[in-house]
């Protein structure tokens, strides 16, 4: 019998958690660094309460039973535990809450797709109780520079604003309005072409299909359609948002406005978004005309996403109160891809600095007590114990293979013959 | 020719990334790929060297060394372009409901049409599914459309997944039915097969790998909006 872990399940060897701990580390590093406070929630929680916010179907969460009459099931994101936890078990607290975490995450790969991970690894921050343009370029930009940490190369943030786009489908006749998002949402333009709308309408649906590019462009264009007065004022505040980012951020955000981007449930409230890294094989095509043309034979990640949700606090209120929040996980499987074309991550795992040899066995508790005499320095001091059956050949060339350059070869009377390899 | 040195081609790479980055388009083996061919060939991009006799490639570029061209079965467009390996792909839409992808679905290219159809032996008594016997039978390539048509009208059959010459299932007494793709209903006449219902009709589509196309990679944009005026301007002729 083969024990295989499950389809979808996967182990992860020594180098590979160091290069994800690496990143990991950083980020937390970030979120810290912007007062964030790091908050742990289960990784079981029941059914109910990760699917109550309507961005999660009950089929993709993994479910479990045990005796009580309600279904369990494991987190497939953050997000509904830390609304619940902070609302209920934190009420007390100041405002706003700046709350980051590390975890993982499961989701049940969708039919045929078989043997797609299920287990995922995330980081991310939530930006609770506080709202307005200022929350919002906080949370980008604290975004910007965890990827600009990281030195992720080639990244784009794709922005919406779901209540804009909302608004922008409200004038769509009720019976055929979530068809035009499904459309929308999905990028399918054959159906949405073929649906019985006005001539205008039809207008407004393929206008609302391709409503992305550059900010300045795309808001020049919603200001030429026609805005009920709440439309105009979240086009005011995405305006403001848009000039405060290319303030604030180093260099210009590499931002694309798009206002398609937004699900076929009401969870997000604001702005909503993806970040997205193209992965270039620099596959080299032949000269033409003087200039090299490359293949575009690239992989597009999206590294992270996330949004504003300001009626979401509100299912977990005992009372039923609401309260702005917003906040993005970031996905660290797909940094870890990234990151592994760059020479940012580790390359090898932690070598041992010593390894301690007791010559005799009546050297045993000698080598014991002087490896932990080595151990117990300022820096880190990796410091390993030979456990006997092995020649001193044998020995230098485990050192050797395993990258130890010192060796203490312990006497019987308990000194130390010190040998670098 | 001229030879550029490495640090050149990478800044001009970054100079001009979104416009010399070379798009890659999945074309589907096939029924489709004359038209297919002769449809990117009126925007400038020639791929006809797949349809040469001799050719055994699986990717080209045009002459222009614009696009990239991959020749891949129908059923695998979209897989290309879901997974971004190709920014554009033409497949049919009964592949599309087939397989469901989540790929951007931009345009009725109006060519390749055929339909999904219900056939039963000519000597058989079945003239409309109702008629089919409950747990009967049928053999199909399209199991989800199948699955999907027989659960509509609340009919329990077996479906038997056949990869070809489905015609057999029938033939051979396997079972009662097929689900499968008609265009001339020749096939299904020399074997002894009629139609009793289509499920739908379907054409060429072109598809999009969807965050290329939010981004515009590559200037994809300018490609479909080619493509789209070529195939209005293609269907307007032919009326």
């Amino acid at each position: 019998m083969i024990y295989q872990p499950p389809a979808g399940a996967r182990d992860l060897l020594p180098l590979e958690v160091a290069q994800k701990s690496w990143i990991n580390d950083r980020l937390q590093q970030v979120f810290q660094k912007w007062g964030y406070q790091r908050i742990v929630t289960s990784t079981l929680e029941w059914l109910d309460t990760l699917t109550a916010g309507g961005a999660i179907e009950p089929s993709t969460v993994i479910q479990l039973r045990d005796n009580s009459e309600k279904t369990l099931g494991l987190r497939p994101e953050l997000t509904a535990s830390i609304a619940r936890a902070a609302v209920t078990r934190m009420a007390e607290n100041t405002y706003p809450q700046r709350l980051c975490y590390r975890a993982n995450v499961f989701r049940h790969p969708p039919q045929n797709y078989h043997g797609r991970q299920l287990e995922f690894y995330q980081a991310g921050v939530e930006l609770l109780f506080a709202g307005g343009v200022l929350a919002d370029a906080e949370i980008l930009l604290l975004l910007a520079h965890c990827l600009e940490d990281l030195g992720i190369p080639d990244w784009h943030i794709l922005l919406g604003e779901a209540g804009l786009t909302r608004s922008l489908l409200a004038v769509f006749p009720q019976s055929i309005r979530q068809q035009v998002r499904y459309c929308i949402a999905h990028l399918d333009c054959i159906t949405l072409e073929n649906l019985s709308l006005e001539p205008q309408l039809k207008e407004r649906a393929l206008c609302l299909f391709d409503l992305r590019g550059k900010a300045e462009d795309v808001l020049e264009k919603i200001s030429g359609l026609d805005l009920d007065p709440s439309a105009r004022a979240i086009v005011s505040n995405l305006k403001s948002l848009i000039e405060l980012l290319g303030r604030s951020f180093s260099k210009p955000l590499p931002l694309i406005l798009d206002l398609s981007l937004i699900e076929t449930f009401d969870y997000y409230t604001g702005i909503v978004f993806e970040v997205v890294n193209y992965r270039g094989d620099l596959a080299k095509g032949e000269a033409r005309g003087g200039v090299a043309a490359t293949a575009l034979q690239e992989r597009s990640r999206i590294l992270g996403k996330g949004g504003r949700y300001d009626q979401l606090l509100g299912l977990y209120h005992p009372q039923g109160i609401t309260s702005p929040g917003i906040g993005f996980a970031l996905n660290i499987e797909d940094l870890h891809s990234c990151l592994l074309l760059t020479d940012r991550l580790p390359q090898q795992t932690p070598k041992s600095d010593w390894l301690v040899i007791p010559k005799t066995p009546e050297a045993e508790s000698a080598a014991f007590v002087y490896a932990q005499k080595l151990r117990n320095s300022e820096h880190i001091v990796r410091v390993e114990i030979d456990l006997g059956g092995r020649s001193p050949t044998e020995i230098r060339e485990y050192a050797r293979a395993c990258r130890i350059e010192r060796l203490a070869w312990i006497q019987a009377d308990g000194t130390p013959i010190i040998e670098t390899v | 020719m001229v030879l550029i040195p490495d640090f050149y081609f990478i800044f001009a790479l970054l100079l001009f990334n979104f416009y010399l980055l070379m798009i890659v388009i999945a074309l589907p083996k096939g029924a489709l790929l004359t038209d297919s061919i002769k449809l990117f060939k009126s925007i400038g991009l020639d791929f006809s060297a797949f349809l040469d006799k001799g050719n055994r490639q699986l990717q080209i570029n045009d002459p222009t060394n614009t696009a990239k061209a991959l020749l891949v079965r129908a059923q695998d467009v979209p897989v290309y372009v879901e997974y971004g390996q190709a920014q554009l792909g033409i497949v049919g839409y009964d592949v599309l409901r087939e397989k469901q992808p989540q790929v951007a679905k931009l345009t009725d290219l109006k060519f390749g049409y055929c339909r999904m159809s219900v056939a039963v032996p000519e000597t058989s008594s079945y003239r409309r599914t109702v008629e089919l016997p409950p747990h009967g039978r049928v053999a199909s390539k399209f199991v989800n459309c199948a699955r999907e048509y027989f659960h509509s009208i609340d009919l329990p059959v077996e479906i038997i997944p056949l990869y070809g010459s489905v015609e057999l299932g029938p033939i051979t007494g396997m079972s009662e039915a097929i689900v499968d793709l008609v265009s001339t209903g020749r096939t299904l006449k020399e074997n002894g097969l009629i139609e009793i219902e289509v499920l739908y009709e379907s054409t060429a589509r072109l598809i999009a790998h969807p965050l290329s196309y939010r981004l515009n990679r590559g200037n994809i944009h300018e490609w479909v909006q080619k493509l789209r005026n070529q195939t209005e301007a293609s269907t307007a002729a032919r009326k």
